[in-house]
């Protein structure tokens, strides 16, 4: 039986290890950043945020859709006043948890002009998406979204220009070829 | 074996009830029930308690949905930006 247990705490352990850890040493960033958004929400809160949207009203009804089969949300943005403020070394972390075999870039994009880096991973499993996981560097700007669970990007991107969601353009698509 | 059973005997002797016993098992039945406002400060406290345990659950759940709507803002803006890039650097090349 112990044997039993072990063997299952063995085969598990890949997956959890595939959950994108946020990792903490990016919070001394915000003491640098003028702006903070820190999200942290798993599952139990998820429930509880799910509780408190009406299924009358279309846009909450969205979003519980949306929600119902997340495990977690994880947000950290800094936005800073002047460019320098953070280094390629404090999202590393971050990046080398998600070039392992779970995670796939579907998205990946540096604008010269701008100098912003954007990258957009998903995680993969028995055909669904598993995870999601959006990495964008700016000057003066970073932002980490982790979103653990059953996702559809569609339903996301159908959230823009409702429940204060900016809208997102769907005018032109032809740019997600755009991979390495 | 003798002075045992003797003992038996004696304490399990018949005995005359102290005086006013009844009168004592008798007071001692008949309670005082509580003042009115005693009970009324009761019920009160155990419904603000309530109220307040409902209240705290109502705040944490607007906090949670406040949380959600903050954090699926950022994403979709932060995936709009991402398709603007992407759209930009298509245009260009």
């Amino acid at each position: 039986m112990i044997k039993l247990a072990l063997i299952t705490c063995l085969s598990l352990a890949p997956l959890g290890a595939q959950e994108l850890k946020i990792p903490a040493s990016l919070d001394r960033l915000a003491a640098k950043a003028t702006e903070v958004v820190d999200v942290t929400m798993d599952a139990n809160l998820l429930q509880l945020a799910g509780r408190f949207l009406s299924d009358k009203n279309p846009d909450d009804a969205q979003v519980k859709k949306l929600i119902e089969g997340l495990k977690g949300i994880y947000v950290r943005s800094f936005e800073f006043a002047k460019q320098g403020e953070y280094q390629d070394s404090d999202v590393e972390p971050v990046r080398a948890q998600l070039h392992t075999p779970a995670w796939s870039r579907i998205v990946g994009v540096r604008s010269q002009k701008s100098n912003e880096n954007s990258e957009v991973y998903v995680k993969t499993g028995n055909g669904k998406i598993g995870g999601l996981a959006i990495l964008v560097t700016e000057p003066k700007q970073l932002t980490i979204v982790s979103i653990e669970g059953s996702i559809d990007p569609d339903q996301l991107g159908q959230l823009g220009g409702h429940f204060g969601i900016p809208k997102i353009d769907t005018r032109k698509e032809t740019g997600h070829g755009k991979d390495e | 074996m003798q002075d045992f059973e003797q003992q038996l005997r004696d304490a399990l002797a018949r005995k005359e009830q102290p005086p006013y016993f009844e009168a004592k098992v008798l007071a001692a039945t008949r309670r005082q029930p509580k003042p009115v406002f005693l009970r009324w400060a009761f019920a009160t406290a155990s419904a603000l308690l309530i109220a307040a345990g409902i209240w705290t659950d109502h705040r944490a759940g607007i906090q949670a949905k406040e949380q959600l709507e903050l954090a699926l803002r950022v994403t979709v803006t932060e995936l709009g930006k991402v398709q603007r890039t992407v759209r930009a650097s298509t245009e260009e090349e």
